[in-house]
């Protein structure tokens, strides 16, 4: 039970990372539905910064860990980036370019990670020392003595605790800031907030870059931390986990504080498979719990219809400010 | 016009409609910058030593070099044309049905399971017929759960039909398991209740599939251009309070089409099973119903401008894999790079055959007027038209032209489809006084 617990908590913060940052992209009125891509790409992008600076014989952690960081937000704002342009400037449906960015992304990666990081090759053959990787998943000393609260809660690598903080600045910066306001009004109603004298360029800009890349270390904390490094394949399950993220945008009523909870939740869901027993056969039969838990959340939201529950205003649609 | 003090540098405006033939050159320029840029960039990053001009040979040869690559190329645009054109149904309506991949999978399994429990039991003639049936019903299943919720309670069928992918997904998963618990998780091929071939070789197995593509091309082409319910899909699509208005049952009408959708997607499951693969895999669908969306949205909803982007699409699929093994990548994922990096130029080039940029050199002078073209002065003029007749609720933007595809060609929409029934009002209208008031969108 313990166990299951904190590898919920540690699942849930790659959806948590992803979920955040879309709901910022929303806010400013864009589906972005590339969030997988841009997930995978923040993997892409941490795996060549952490081999940048942990190949030597002893890599300084701190280092390791903020290269990691720094380069899952380039890739992943990157192509955060490119949607921005393709969707904002010149004006192209945001679903079928979000889904190109996810066709892109997770083909960036694949061919990335295996003929220009060689993760195989690193992980496998050790040269990229385990040692390295253990950063990520190093956690305050002695919290074994606190029994299960400190395996549960504080028994995490620092990316769990970003995940959160990440989380409740953006909730904070979304309710109480003023940069907040004018980013909903943006959602709302874009040519109200051209009216008043807000950048809405500016502001989809910053949002769609900025939500790209809290998502993309979502990716970086997949591939390196909860997996370390293992799955070969990191681009299909971080796939399924964008587009769980996304859902989640609306499980969690478009609040980035309610995410913090709801991706936990998700976490749990996503690993249940592995600590239910039953016959082999019936394995794939318990993987599908997420996404048919995720499908009732779909249809129950969209029967209660509140209106707090409402995504923005014009999300979804391009802004010409000479349109009528 | 009032003097200003500071001109923005850069001044977009909407273009008159293009000819046909200039929107066709800024297409192919943008297909051809993404090619060549793909082609520095691989030819650069090769570890043999590979020039430039082999990436287009090889190109060339992995898609055209034997008769039965040709083949193969012509059966996979056949399979994804097929995919693609069931999603057109369901994007004419702007139902976002992003499930293709978990369609085709379903009628791949319910193809899969009547050869596994009565293949060799049954005659093959019987056996292949329920198959067929079987597989269609499936894939429609698996389209209209996500149609009955958006029709009722306008349940997001974005995320639903994503979902519902997966959900297919690991069904495959969990039958595989059941009938080969000790196997890799893998199918071997099924021998029983094959679908009959046009001969032995690759040609023959491609022919059918080939033939079924066109029937449905041309089923669909005329679905949507001349019938009664083609027009019923592209006027909901436009405006559902309009739709109601011409006193269209739209709940109906949005789970009928889903079922064509999915049934469609369904057949194409029938065909993989039963005529290509005689078993099934989790990754059967390989990507169809996201390339699908793209050979839609490319092909601007034309059933035979997407016959040729999914042409060109495989062609480079095919291509690709070509240039993986002559470049010695290990990745084969090398296709999708590219492919993406085509899509973000295909879809970027629509802004420049929508809308004129105008920049601005003389910075911060003043004079009279800004330096319009034609096309600015005839837009802005049809804008004070636009506002001396104000929208009902206020001024309400819009969705920009990115999101009215068919209208980008320049041709109105009523123009595609028949003349109305008699009982309904004049639709043209009714789509533009719609479009103004819209709101229900998302």
């Amino acid at each position: 039970m313990e166990v299951f617990l904190s590898s919920a908590i540690q699942f849930g913060a790659i959806f948590l990372f992803g979920c955040v940052g879309e709901i910022l992209t929303e806010k400013s009125g864009h589906l972005n539905l590339g969030i997988p891509g841009i997930m995978c790409m923040g993997a892409a992008g941490g795996c060549f910064g952490v081999k940048l600076v942990a190949m030597g014989e002893s890599p300084n952690g701190v280092l390791v860990l903020l290269m990691g960081i720094l380069f899952a937000m380039l890739f992943a704002g990157a192509l955060g980036a490119v949607y921005a342009f393709l969707t904002v400037s010149l004006r192209s449906n945001q679903n079928v370019t979000g889904l190109a960015c996810t066709i892109f992304g997770a083909g960036f990666t694949s061919f990335f990670l295996n003929d220009v990081v060689d993760i195989a090759d690193v992980t496998v053959a050790g040269r990229l020392s385990f040692a390295s990787l253990n950063f990520f998943n190093a956690h305050i000393p002695g919290v074994e003595a606190l029994g299960w609260f400190g395996n549960i809660f504080l028994g995490h690598g620092v990316l769990i605790y970003l995940a959160i903080v990440i989380a409740i600045v953006v909730a904070i910066v979304l309710k109480r800031t003023k940069a907040g306001l004018n980013l909903r009004a943006v959602g709302e109603n874009p040519a109200t907030a051209d009216a008043v004298g807000i950048n809405v360029t500016g502001y989809k800009y910053t949002a769609t870059i900025i939500g790209a890349a809290i998502a993309g270390i979502g990716g970086l904390c997949y591939s390196l931390c909860y997996t370390s490094g293992n799955d070969s394949t990191v681009e299909v399950t971080i796939q399924i986990i964008g587009w769980l993220s996304i859902a989640l945008v609306i499980f969690t009523m478009w609040r980035p504080a309610v995410a913090i909870g709801g991706s936990f939740v998700f976490g749990a869901l996503y690993i249940l498979f592995s600590y239910i027993s039953v016959a082999p056969a019936f394995k794939p039969l318990l993987r599908l719990i997420p996404f048919v838990v995720t499908i009732l959340v779909l249809i129950v939201t969209s029967i209660i219809g509140h209106r707090e529950t409402q995504p923005p205003a014009s999300l979804g649609l391009s802004y010409f400010r000479e349109d009528r | 016009m009032e003097r200003v003090k500071k001109e923005p540098f850069i001044h977009i405006t909407k273009r008159e409609p293009m000819p046909w033939w200039k929107s066709l050159c800024i297409r192919v320029g943008a297909v051809l910058i993404a090619l060549i840029i793909s082609a520095i960039f691989i030819s650069a990053a090769s570890p043999r030593d590979r020039g430039f001009f082999d990436y287009f040979s090889s190109l060339f040869s992995g898609a055209f070099g034997t008769e039965r690559r040709f083949w193969l190329l012509l059966q996979n645009t056949a399979l994804l044309l097929c995919v693609a054109l069931a999603l057109v149904v369901a994007f004419k309506m702007k139902f976002w049905n992003l499930g293709g991949n978990g369609q085709v999978l379903m009628g791949c399994l319910a193809c899969a399971m009547c050869m596994y429990y009565l293949g060799g039991k049954w005659p093959d003639g019987a056996v292949c017929l329920l198959m067929f049936v079987v597989s269609v019903a499936a894939g429609a299943l698996w389209a209209v759960i996500p149609a009955i919720f958006k029709a009722f309670f306008n349940t997001n069928e974005s995320l639903f039909t994503l979902m519902m992918n997966y959900v297919a997904m690991y069904l495959v998963a969990f039958f595989i398991a059941l009938w080969y618990p000790n196997g890799t998780g893998a199918m071997p091929p099924l021998s029983d209740a094959n679908l009959p071939t046009f001969g032995s070789g690759q040609a023959g197995r491609s022919l059918p599939i080939i033939l079924a593509a066109v029937i449905v091309t041309a089923f669909i082409y005329c679905y949507l251009r001349f019938t009664k319910h083609g027009y019923e899909v592209a006027l909901v699509g436009e405006s559902k309070n309009s739709a109601r208005y011409a006193s269209i049952n739209v709940k109906k009408v949005i789970i009928r089409t889903l079922v064509l959708s999915g049934a469609l997607c369904g057949l194409v499951g029938f065909l993989l099973v039963g005529s290509i693969n005689h078993m099934v895999s989790t990754s059967m669908d390989s990507n169809m119903g996201f390339t699908g969306i793209m050979v839609a949205w490319l092909g601007k909803f034309d059933p035979l401008i997407m016959a040729g982007v999914a042409l060109f699409i495989n062609f480079l699929t095919r291509g690709m894999a070509q240039v993986n093994t002559d470049f010695g990548f290990t990745s084969e994922a090398l296709s999708d790079i590219v492919i993406g990096l085509i899509y973000f130029f295909f879809i970027g080039c629509e802004f420049f055959i929508v809308y004129k940029v105008h920049f601005n050199f003389q910075k911060g002078s003043v004079h009279p007027a800004p330096d319009f073209s034609m096309d600015a002065a005839e837009s802005s003029s049809s804008e004070e038209n636009g506002r001396s007749a104000p929208s009902p609720d206020g001024g309400d933007v819009l969705p920009a032209g990115g999101d009215a595809p068919v209208q980008t060609e320049g041709r109105p929409l009523a123009a595609d489809a028949d003349p109305p029934p008699e009982t309904e009002p004049s639709p043209p209208e009714g789509i533009k006084r719609s479009r103004r008031s819209k709101k229900e969108e998302n």
